[in-house]
């Protein structure tokens, strides 16, 4: 069991402060979630959990101080898929997978069998044996964001980063993206944290959600917890009605005619 | 076309190997004077200390081993660090035109060699390679502190601005200096369009040293070329130090061809053409185009220069006016005749 | 042998026709002006001898001072570095600056090269415009020097300049020892292997005294200056190696010998290697007659010490 700790992490960009006094605590096969409206902070927060944008504050695993560590450490702790990650053109699956072992690798070794193996029983795993020869360009959406997983999970790393993992696929993909996270995070022992903009997606499949807000955590909590409709007001701008189903809040959106 | 990790196969490193003998020894074997492959193949023989071997007599065996030999081995060299720099470049930076000259060597070295030409009374033959090495590296280490300074957007990108900027600067220079003493034109030109005519063995022994030792480095950073495909920030995420490994992929080619440039002057065409003809036979790993555009690219100008000294011969052509009569014809070839979607 | 006796015989001929065009010309001198002149299709009247002149072409800078008008160039280009006193400017032949020509108020601007419109530009500004492009025989050369000599009230010095020539070259060319015809020579215009051929102005030269140029047989494009190679050079194996790129491309004994291969050749070898002035090698002025009688005084030389 592993366990990342944030505390006070700020993100300054120019002279503007993105993220402010952001802390979390999370371990393995948990799922938490950050939401917030556009411009919020989100993937910013996510990548400085990453380390790809500079921030100050403290970072722990198992008490240690990740941002002291070298790059390619961190990587064994943390992986990260970006929103639309870059998919080099020409490459086929497999290779691409496989670029996940670079954190375990020196810099100019090059694969052994054991990284091989690891990347063919992840795509196993993944259900994408079937198409490893593939070049990348020929995937739909939903099979990049799963080949992109992938890529992230031959990295064996505890912590996974996804920024909006299931924006831009249809609701069928949206399904088997999120089945798979929720798989992998408790047969796999991963902790995830993921931002959404989908809050009803956002309400089913997390443990715990962060709402921030100019940067600020404004609630945390369960889903019942934080998804009220005064607060989707409040730091949305949206008029919503809540309800609840099976213990989990489903966030409508309300029609102008209907308020009246 | 997309295979699963190649491995270097002992299979394909003899298959290699022989490609690139048979191509040096049929290059020695044409030239500018008529000589019969057996007196060429008992010249060659004779000199690598092969027994049972004559030495061969009088001036063809001067002209094969003096001259001829030493020019294709060159050639070779040279290309194998053009392509493979080449490759490198494109790797490091995710642009599929970046080339060899992208962070400014060729303006750099092009000025080095103007004023060593411009102000040297100074007999010393080492001296024009010397200026342009000292010019090539000068210029990015200029572009690499603009860039690495720069605020503005992402660094690979505040690089490649840097160096249009550095090459405009020290080609404007350049040109300057080339005007102010006409009676220098001449020599200034051929040494842009690049000669491999009055190479021998010393510029063999000047260049290859630092060339291989290059070519060695490109080879072994293979892999991680990469992995800077999927960007810098998630190839940072993935555990590769960006900034740092960049800056040694960049080290290494902007060395190897600045070492190249100094003997031969500017060959263009060599970085982009190789690697993206090869991009479409065998995919776009760098694992296999960096090895390959050794391969190749060392081959390509091989005849390239073939060409250039028996086309007109005696006469020369220079030879990046054939890389690029002959390079780009046959890339929009290959381009039109095969899948297009594999560039870009 | 043949070409050689046919060669001094139609020097020497010429030598009695200048002589006796001199002594007729003399009459005319009493009366030298108003003089009109031809120059490419253009008819240059001159009233009185020019005072203000600019030479832009390091021959014709050398011409007018040989013929006594020096007195007269206001400014020469940056490539005029003969005679000393030569009024050198950084005006340039190939680059011309019209604004600064006009600035020395010149009424007559001599040049060799027409880069652009610089004679017709200088011509609207009404200025005299003479030019006298590269010679391609002997005959051409001496002409420039008589016609800068009538233009400029000289003609008797010009007359005796070209006169002086002629000599020169004569007594030169039967002097030259008779085992030279048909040795074979190199002329290097510089180190990217650029050389001439007979059909040029320096290359007759060489086959006034004899020896076979190397590069006739090479020259594809006849353009008279062919580029060579280093194989090519090895495999004629010449007997005598002139270089004119000991300024422009700091070639010497020393770096030709260093030259892949290039100590086979026969030439090498025996140090039958010569440097020429670059400046005198790539002009047609009155120093021309000199060049000649310094090759053919190195040919002997060399054939004294090392048959």
């Amino acid at each position: 069991m592993t366990k990342l700790a944030v505390a006070n992490l700020c993100v300054d960009i120019g002279n503007k402060r993105i993220v402010d006094d952001f802390s979390l605590t999370i371990t393995t096969g948990q799922w938490l979630c950050i939401i917030g409206p556009n411009g919020a902070g989100k993937s910013t927060a996510l990548k400085a959990l990453a380390g790809v944008v500079p921030s100050s504050g403290v970072l722990l695993i198992d008490d240690r101080d990740l941002s002291a560590m070298k790059v390619r450490d961190r990587a064994c702790w943390i992986s990260y898929v970006a929103q639309d990650p870059i998919m080099p053109v020409g490459m086929s699956v497999f290779d691409y997978v496989l670029l996940g072992r670079t954190a375990h690798l020196n810099l100019l070794a090059t694969e052994s069998n054991y990284d091989l193996e690891t990347t063919e029983n992840i795509l196993q795993e993944l259900a994408l044996d079937s198409f490893k020869n593939r070049s990348l360009d020929s995937l739909s959406g939903g099979e990049r964001q799963r080949v992109a997983i992938a890529r992230a999970l031959t990295q064996q790393s505890p912590i996974l980063l996804l920024d909006e993992p299931t924006t831009a696929l249809d609701i069928g993909y949206q399904q088997d993206v999120l089945d798979l996270i929720n798989r992998l995070r408790k047969d796999k022992k991963i902790a995830v944290i993921t931002t959404m903009h989908d809050l009803t997606v956002a309400g089913i499949y997390p443990d715990e959600l962060l709402l921030l807000a100019n940067g600020q955590i404004v609630a945390q909590g369960s889903a019942l917890e934080v998804l009220t409709v005064e607060r989707i007001a409040h730091y949305y701008g949206a008029r919503v009605r809540v309800i609840i189903d099976d213990g989990k809040p489903l966030v409508l959106p309300e029609h102008m005619d209907r308020q009246a | 076309m997309i295979a699963t990790v190649k491995r270097v196969s002992s299979f394909s490193i003899a298959v290699c190997a022989v490609a690139i003998i048979l191509s040096i020894l049929l290059a020695t074997c044409i030239g500018a004077v008529g000589i019969a492959p057996s007196d060429v193949f008992a010249s060659i023989a004779w000199h690598l200390r092969i027994p049972f071997t004559d030495q061969s007599v009088g001036t063809s065996d001067v002209i094969i081993w003096q001259l001829r030999l030493p020019r294709v081995i060159l050639a070779f060299v040279v290309g194998s660090m053009l392509a493979s720099a080449g490759a490198a470049y494109q790797g490091t930076f995710r642009n599929p035109l970046a080339d060899p000259y992208l962070l400014g060597v060729s303006a750099g070295a092009g000025l080095g060699a103007t004023l060593i030409i411009v102000t040297g009374s100074n007999p010393n033959q080492y001296l024009v390679p010397f200026g342009s090495f000292l010019g090539a590296i000068t210029a990015v280490a200029l572009t690499y502190t603009l860039g690495r300074s720069a605020i503005a957007g992402r660094s690979s990108t505040a690089l490649i601005l840097a160096g249009v900027a550095v090459a405009n600067l020290l080609t404007a220079l350049q040109t300057l200096i080339q005007q102010q003493h006409n009676d220098r034109i001449r020599e200034v030109y051929s040494w842009v369009l690049g000669t491999l005519n009055t190479t021998g063995w010393s510029d063999v022994r000047l260049v290859t040293p630092y060339i291989c030792i290059c070519l060695v480095v490109l080879y072994r950073y293979r892999r991680v070329l990469d992995v800077f495909g999927v960007g810098d920030e998630e190839a940072q995420t993935m555990g590769l130090p960006v900034e740092r490994v960049r800056a040694t992929v960049i080290i290494a080619a902007s060395l190897g061809t600045a070492a190249a440039v100094s003997v031969t002057g500017l060959i263009g065409f060599v970085g982009v053409i190789v690697p993206h003809v090869l991009r479409l036979f065998v995919g776009n790993s760098f694992r296999i185009l960096v090895p390959l555009s050794i391969v190749f690219g060392g081959i390509f100008l091989v005849f390239a220069d073939l060409l250039a000294r028996t086309v007109l011969a005696p006469a020369e052509i220079p030879i990046g006016i054939v890389t690029a009569l002959i390079g780009a014809p046959f890339f929009l070839y290959v381009l039109g005749s095969r899948r297009v979607g594999g560039i870009s | 042998m043949f070409k050689k006796s046919v060669a001094v015989a139609l020097a020497v001929v010429a030598l009695g026709a200048s002589t006796s065009a001199t002594s007729s010309t003399n009459a005319a001198t009493a009366k030298p002006f108003p003089v009109t002149i031809s120059n490419y299709g253009q008819s240059l009247t001159f009233t009185k001898s020019p005072t203000r002149i600019i030479s832009l072409s390091p021959t014709a800078t050398e011409i007018l001072f040989s013929i006594g008008s020096g007195s007269k160039v206001v400014a020469v280009d940056n490539q005029s570095n003969y005679p000393s006193s030569a009024p050198r400017t950084s005006l340039s032949g190939y680059t011309p600056n019209i604004e600064s020509i006009l600035n020395y108020n010149p009424d007559l601007v001599v040049v060799s090269y027409d880069p652009g419109d610089l004679v017709s530009s200088l011509r609207n500004a009404g200025v005299k415009v003479l030019m006298q492009d590269a010679a391609s025989t002997l005959n051409d050369s001496y002409s420039q020097i008589v016609q800068l000599g009538k233009i400029t009230g000289r003609l008797t010095s010009a007359n005796a300049v070209v006169w002086n020539m002629k000599k020169k070259i004569t007594l030169a060319l039967t002097s030259v020892p008779s085992r030279a015809t048909g040795l074979t020579f190199y002329h290097e215009l510089d180190d990217n292997y650029y050389s001439v051929t007979s059909s040029t102005f320096i290359g007759q030269l060489y086959t006034m005294t004899g020896l076979v140029n190397i590069a006739d047989t090479a020259d594809g494009a006849e353009w008279g200056y062919p580029q060579l190679s280093g194989e090519y050079i090895i495999s004629k194996n010449p007997s005598f190696i002139f270089l004119a790129d000991s300024k422009c491309c700091s070639q010497s004994r020393t770096t030709l010998k260093a030259r892949p291969g290039f100590k086979n050749i026969a030439a090498v070898k025996r140090n039958h290697t010569f440097i020429l002035d670059d400046d005198i090698a790539s002009r047609w002025g009155p120093r021309t007659a000199s060049l000649l009688q310094s090759i053919v005084y190195d040919i002997k030389f060399f054939l004294k010490t090392n048959y």
